[in-house]
């Protein structure tokens, strides 16, 4: 995947494209809309079957953790939402490690199983892969 | 012409509005096209004209006006984060500004495809 020549083969008003898109989860759940407002837009790349990857550092990682009971703070529990990935077609979910371990998490928590943990050089190498970037 | 979609996160009285405005400006000026702009999160509070900041900060607001009328650039508003934030096109409670569009993720989509680029702010 060439970056450089992103877009040169799209220029037709179809959604089809051969763009790689990252969506870059940095926050913690529930202490701003951010992780619902990544969540969305992944959806919705998903459902216009466009390439959409989901990378998780930072803070963000917090999102993968299992047993989370927002209603507790009155919040609707948009992580559930996760579970339905495949049905979007969204089948590549990236984390650093680095921040998990940061943070003394681990895999073994998380609330979906098809989530890559990688290190931090895999992790900024996949997202390279990629060719439009959105960060939340 | 390489082409160019912008979205935007931050509100009016942010100073990386200002850094928006003024990327969009120099990327005119470098002779690139601009298919759209993209208002999300608290972005969209750039199209509410109740907002009002007191006259001698930045207006935002009069930047995007000229931005889409001597330029005709496309600012799209996400629909439900507008609402969120209290905005609407009903008559009666009108709060966003003529030069802004209200549209859906979707449109987001669409600028990604089309753009070479895109870029968020």
């Amino acid at each position: 995947m060439n970056s450089i020549e992103q877009g040169n083969n799209s220029n037709s008003s179809e959604n089809r494209s051969s763009k790689l898109i990252a969506v870059i989860n940095s926050r913690a759940p529930y202490s701003s809309t951010s992780g619902k407002d990544a969540l969305d837009v992944a959806l919705i790349f998903g459902s216009y079957e466009q390439e959409v990857s989901l990378f998780f550092h930072g803070d963000g990682v917090f999102q993968l953790i299992e047993k989370q009971n927002s209603m507790l703070i009155q919040l609707k529990d948009y992580l559930k939402t996760f579970s339905a990935f495949e049905f979007y077609d969204i089948e590549k979910i990236y984390v650093c490690q680095k921040s998990l371990q940061n943070r003394c998490l681990t895999d073994k928590n998380f609330h979906i199983d098809n989530a890559v943990v990688l290190n931090t050089k895999a992790f900024n190498e996949k997202l390279h892969q990629h060719n439009i970037f959105f960060r939340f | 012409m390489p082409s160019l979609a912008i979205m935007v996160t931050t509100p009016p009285f942010s100073n990386l509005t200002v850094t928006a405005i003024d990327y969009i400006k120099a990327a005119i000026a470098a002779d690139i096209e601009i298919i759209g702009v993209f208002f999300y999160q608290d972005g969209v509070m750039n199209a509410n004209n109740l907002i009002s900041i007191v006259s001698d900060e930045y207006q935002a607001i009069e930047q995007w006006q000229k931005l889409h009328a001597e330029h005709n650039i496309n600012l799209h508003l996400c629909y439900t984060a507008a609402e969120k934030r209290g905005m609407s096109d009903e008559i009666e409670t009108m709060s966003i500004d003529e030069s802004f569009i209200l549209s859906g993720l979707g449109e987001l989509v669409e600028l990604s495809s089309q753009a070479d680029r895109v870029v968020q702010l």
